[in-house]
């Protein structure tokens, strides 16, 4: 946040947990779900933000192989038809264009060996299929620290610089 | 067998929640004991609070956040997890129920930093799930929800842990009859489970 800052970016930081935010889709969305776009209604608020968002920065742990369930939720609940993707003749489009700056920050318990016998879930569905809904050819980086238990602090402070780096990076 | 149905869908009249009652259906007829936990019904929360968070390397077996839980993990045998996939992986409330209850000192122990599987009691996995998108798309994005479950989870299990995994593709595209015959499939598959 303060290298994106210090960058000239207009930072909006959404802290999931300090917002209190519930990530249980329940019944009377599910029922909603395709009614476009009054679905967006229980999310206004994380919807417009996400579509008032030129790039978008993810930063989270991994916790057996997947985002934390308020993280998940916050995809099962803000990435709406209508919102993230359309559904137009059946043929499901992407609809996040205004996204044209991604990146993902996370932490692995796992090594990287058992995270990748484990098919690493959560790399994979931020570099085909969130990669998929923003801009085409959007830059994209996934920036993971693994075996984060045995991790020093030498490891920590690298990978922090990496980050820093990366963000700098924002055009 | 012990089996514990985990069964995650906000709607009780869903499709899903036909294959949860199908699956246990199945099973009772095959003559084994099972209990079902409906996630929702059960108002479970998924989220991990940072308290719970601040704890949860050092848990200890008796020491779980949610007790009740605990108890079902070490009881059962088999997991069936019948769930629709959103986002190519587990619903919100699933992970959040796996982060909560697959615990240190419950799931798998960690000895000077390494994972110990504890969950060895557990023969056979089985997934029943629906997916919007079609075989080929989730085959590209790598089947992660599958992952999650037959890898992951799997990795705590015992040694020879068998995997079953049953889902139906294009649900946005599903007929009656296409139902039916998944319908059809998930019993008949689960009621050969020895």
């Amino acid at each position: 946040m303060q290298t994106l800052e210090a960058g000239g970016h207009r930072v909006d930081l959404q802290d999931l947990h300090a917002e209190g935010f519930d990530p249980v889709l329940g019944r009377a969305e599910r029922v909603g779900y395709h009614d476009v776009p009054a679905n967006r209604e229980p999310v206004s608020d994380e919807v417009h933000r996400l579509e008032a968002a030129e790039a978008l920065v993810l930063v989270f742990p991994v916790w057996n192989y997947g985002y934390p369930a308020i993280l998940k939720g916050w995809f099962d609940r803000v990435f709406l038809p209508g919102v993230s993707f359309t559904i137009d003749a059946g043929r499901v489009r992407p609809a996040l264009g205004n996204i044209r700056r991604l990146a993902v920050v996370t932490t692995y318990g796992g090594d990287r060996l058992r995270t990748w016998l484990a098919g690493d879930p959560p790399r994979r569905v931020a570099g085909r299929h969130l990669r998929w809904l923003v801009r085409r050819g959007a830059p994209y980086d996934y920036l993971a620290l693994y075996d984060m238990n045995r991790a020093d602090a030498a490891r920590r402070a690298a990978f922090l610089d990496r980050v820093g780096r990366s963000l700098e990076g924002f055009r | 067998m012990k089996v514990l149905l985990v069964h995650c869908h906000p709607v009780p009249e869903s499709y899903c929640s036909a294959l949860a009652e199908a699956a246990r259906g199945a099973l009772d007829g095959a003559g084994h004991q099972v209990r079902l936990l409906d996630l929702h019904a059960a108002g479970f929360d998924p989220v991990m609070k940072a308290d719970e968070r601040r704890r949860y390397n050092a848990l200890q077996a008796g020491e779980h956040p949610e007790p009740d839980h605990a108890r079902l993990l070490r009881w059962c045998e088999a997991l069936v997890f019948v769930y629709p996939t959103w986002w190519y992986g587990q619903p919100a409330m699933l992970k959040g129920w796996l982060d909560r209850t697959w615990t240190p000192g419950t799931a798998f122990g960690l000895q000077s930093d390494r994972i110990v599987p504890l969950m060895t009691q557990v023969r056979t996995l089985v997934v029943v799930t629906t997916c919007g998108a079609p075989w080929w798309f989730s085959a590209w994005v790598g089947f992660p929800g599958r992952r999650t479950i037959l890898r992951g989870l799997r990795a705590l299990c015992a040694k020879r842990c068998r995997t079953l995994y049953l889902a139906h593709y294009r649900m946005d595209a599903s007929t009656d009859a296409s139902r039916q015959r998944f319908l059809r499939t998930v019993e008949r598959r689960l009621a050969r489970l020895r």
